[in-house]
């Protein structure tokens, strides 16, 4: 488990603080979804988590354990995958896993073991004498994260790791994160990609200007206790019946509507009818995540 | 070992080896300047030898004594000789025309009056006149004055030899002229352990421009360094635990090994690729306590350049920049240093200006073994300035590092 307590980080000469009093609770063996939108502080957390910048003020434990004091008695328990290709482009695939392997202070089988399994893992086996500077960006994201997979890190930290890469590729690395719970690793994903994030997150937290908006399980997050409806339909919703629902319009025909009650739907649906307006989507109390991020953190641009 | 290291060095070297740019600059580019400088100045460094300036003499004497003036001036001058112009109008003619540089005229009456100092027979001195292209040195004018003023004095010697000789009834020897008088002058360079021959221009060159070839790791240094930097790896080793130092450590090995290498080639380019281009060749000290005084140098010289190198990169955020910093501060260090322009042809100032300079401690450090054949304490200021450098660049590099962090946080 790892407990992030009233964690507050503000960098030299900053008007504002990057983070403040952020509490997350990440349970062990899942991946975690951290959410934001540019600016929010996640480039803060995930540089705390490894180690890259020190607490101030506030707690982050893992297992218990402060982080220094579990980087001391297991060097390897934490790994970083940058959003960058952290690695050297004039090295072959498997010098760079030798070379970041050497570094973790692996040496002799145990290295050897550890490359063979994060090879396999990432399915690199017919680029592993191709220096890295010649692979695709997918299979670029795929070295990236498997140099994060030699230490068998307890904690992974996953900053973006699918940017830049082709839709095959992100299914490969999407299903390969989720699996690695089960090899009892626990993953903190950040992304913008909304979708991926619900595939693979049960449980997310989404942060803006350094503070923590929502956390919870996913499914959670997405439900909402109000009856509320997006509706998209094939024409402009009638004025008279936009009004006697309180529709507020989203463009192309879709519209968000606060429903009194559930069973105010079916008298909706009836008079959109009478209208001929024909319902191409229809979705009742529940959101995707984007909605929800878009309502959380409002719509403005960040930069 | 410790793996952390092993593998930073392993990385370093499979990282510089695939950097053929770097290669090219560290081992190609100190090649073609050894045998190119070598070559060009390979008179300038041995006195005695011929200088490309010619010289020929009208004589309207035709004396013995004339003759003889004309014969020693011809086998003691730096300068070549040409056939002489008709008379004193061709002559001027052809120095107008830059066909000829110097023109001795010895006059009539040279062998007469060659005891009689001037005026004392009652008649007008009647002096040697040079005829002198203005455009030629004038240190080169003065050489050729004074090389005359030997010949005359040696024919004037011989002359009151042979008449003293025969007025005071002593063996005389004939063809004096052929002869060289015993206090003529022999160069010899003062060494240590013995006296020898002046420095070749090999002699000096090689050192100089391995020093400068050393040096030059600052490219490759700072290429690999700002890749890591770039790319997010100098983050992620950070964020793994290797601490900033480890990988400074991980750098100075491989590339204290290729400054090793260049000097090995460098040295091997001095004794057999230079010959063959007719100069002479690189001659190493041949007792083992001086060629490890060699080294001492050469590994001095190595951790002042890597350490260099390892604080152009550190401060350079872009590989244009560390080109600039990195080649721009090498070129000035060879500057002013007496790798390009030897020092001891440099002005007062621009010597005290050397002693600035690493490339200079380096280079005086190779030349108090090679050529003075100096011990190992003589070694000792040259070797202590390069540890110094080398220490206070990379604690300066740690420092910016340590800097650089800390505005980021």
């Amino acid at each position: 488990m790892l407990h992030i307590d009233g964690v507050a980080y503000r960098y030299r000469d900053a008007a504002t603080p990057a983070l403040q009093g952020v509490s997350l609770q990440v349970p062990a063996g899942g991946v975690y979804g951290l959410l934001g939108p540019n600016g929010a502080g996640k480039t803060t957390l995930i540089s705390l988590l490894a180690g890259l910048l020190t607490t101030r003020e506030g707690e982050i434990r893992l297992d218990g354990q402060t982080l220094s004091a579990v980087r001391a008695a297991e060097p390897r328990a934490i790994a970083l995958v940058p959003q960058d290709y952290a690695f050297y482009p004039m090295l072959s695939v498997g010098e760079n896993l030798r070379f970041f392997g050497g570094a973790l202070g692996l040496n002799g089988s145990l290295l050897k073991t550890q490359i063979d399994s994060a090879i396999t893992f990432t399915r690199l086996e017919q680029v592993v004498a191709k220096r890295a500077e010649q692979l695709s960006g997918g299979l670029r994201r795929r070295l990236n994260l498997a140099i994060g997979l030699l230490g068998q890190p307890r904690l992974l930290l996953l900053d973006e790791p699918t940017v830049g890469v082709d839709p095959q590729s992100r299914h490969f690395l999407l299903d390969s994160i989720a699996a690695l719970p089960a090899a009892g690793t626990t993953v903190i994903y950040t992304s913008h990609y909304m979708e991926e994030v619900e595939a693979i997150c049960p449980r997310v937290a989404i942060i803006d200007q350094g503070k923590v908006l929502i956390e919870g399980a996913l499914s959670d997050i997405l439900q909402t206790p109000e009856p509320r409806l997006d509706i998209a339909l094939d024409r402009a919703m009638p004025d008279d019946i936009a009004r006697q629902h309180g529709a507020v319009g989203e463009g192309e025909n879709r519209y968000r509507l606060d429903l009194a009650s559930a069973s105010a739907l079916p008298r909706l649906l009836d008079q959109l009818a009478a209208a001929g307006c024909g319902v191409r989507q229809l979705n009742l109390g529940q959101h995707n995540l984007e909605q929800v991020f878009m309502r959380l953190t409002r719509r403005s641009l960040r930069d | 070992m410790s793996p952390r290291l092993l593998a930073l060095w392993l990385k370093e070297s499979i990282a510089l080896l695939r950097d053929r740019h770097g290669l090219l600059a560290l081992f190609i580019m100190p090649t073609i300047f050894i045998l190119v400088m070598t070559l060009a100045l390979r008179d300038a460094f041995t006195p005695g030898v011929s200088i490309d300036v010619s010289y020929s003499v009208i004589d309207l004497d035709h004396s013995p004594s004339s003759q003889a003036l004309v014969k020693r001036l011809s086998r003691s001058a730096s300068f070549r000789t040409t056939p002489p112009p008709a008379d004193l109008t061709a002559a001027r003619d052809a120095i107008l025309h830059a066909r000829q540089t110097l023109v001795l005229v010895i006059p009539a009456d040279f062998g007469k009056r060659l005891l009689t100092p001037g005026g004392t027979d009652g008649q007008p001195p009647q002096a040697m006149t040079l005829l002198v292209d203005p455009a030629l040195a004038p240190a080169l004018q003065l050489a050729f004055r004074n090389q005359v003023m030997a010949a005359l004095g040696a024919v004037r010697a011989d002359e009151l030899s042979l008449k003293a000789g025969k007025l005071f009834g002593l063996p005389t020897v004939a063809n004096t002229g052929e002869r060289d008088w015993p206090d003529e002058i022999r160069s010899e360079a003062v060494r240590g352990d013995q006296n020898a021959r002046l420095p070749s221009s090999v002699q000096q060159n090689v050192p100089a421009w391995l020093i400068f070839a050393m040096f030059f790791v600052v490219i490759p240094v700072s290429s690999i360094f700002i890749i890591e930097r770039q790319q997010g790896t100098l983050q992620r080793l950070r964020a793994i635990g290797v601490p900033f130092r480890l990988i400074l450590s991980g750098k100075l090995l491989p590339f204290f090994v290729v400054n090793q290498l260049q000097a090995l080639l460098m040295v091997l380019v001095g004794m057999y690729l230079v010959p063959l281009f007719g100069s002479e060749a690189l001659e190493l000290p041949g007792s083992t306590p001086l060629l490890l005084e060699w080294w001492s140098v050469s590994a001095a010289v190595s951790l002042a350049a890597v350490a260099w190198a390892l604080l152009v990169a550190s401060l350079a955020r872009t590989s244009e920049q560390a080109t600039i910093v990195g080649g721009v501060g090498n070129i000035l260090m060879g500057a002013i240093g007496g790798i390009m322009v030897p020092k001891f042809i440099m002005p007062a100032a621009m010597q005290t200006l050397a002693g600035f300079s690493p490339m200079a401690w380096g280079l005086e450090g190779f030349h108090i073994v090679m050529l003075r054949h100096g011990d190992f304490a003589d070694l000792l200021p040259s070797l202590g300035k390069l540890l110094l450098f080398a220490l206070l660049a990379l604690t300066v590099a740690i420092r910016l590092n340590q800097r650089a962090l800390a505005n980021q946080s």
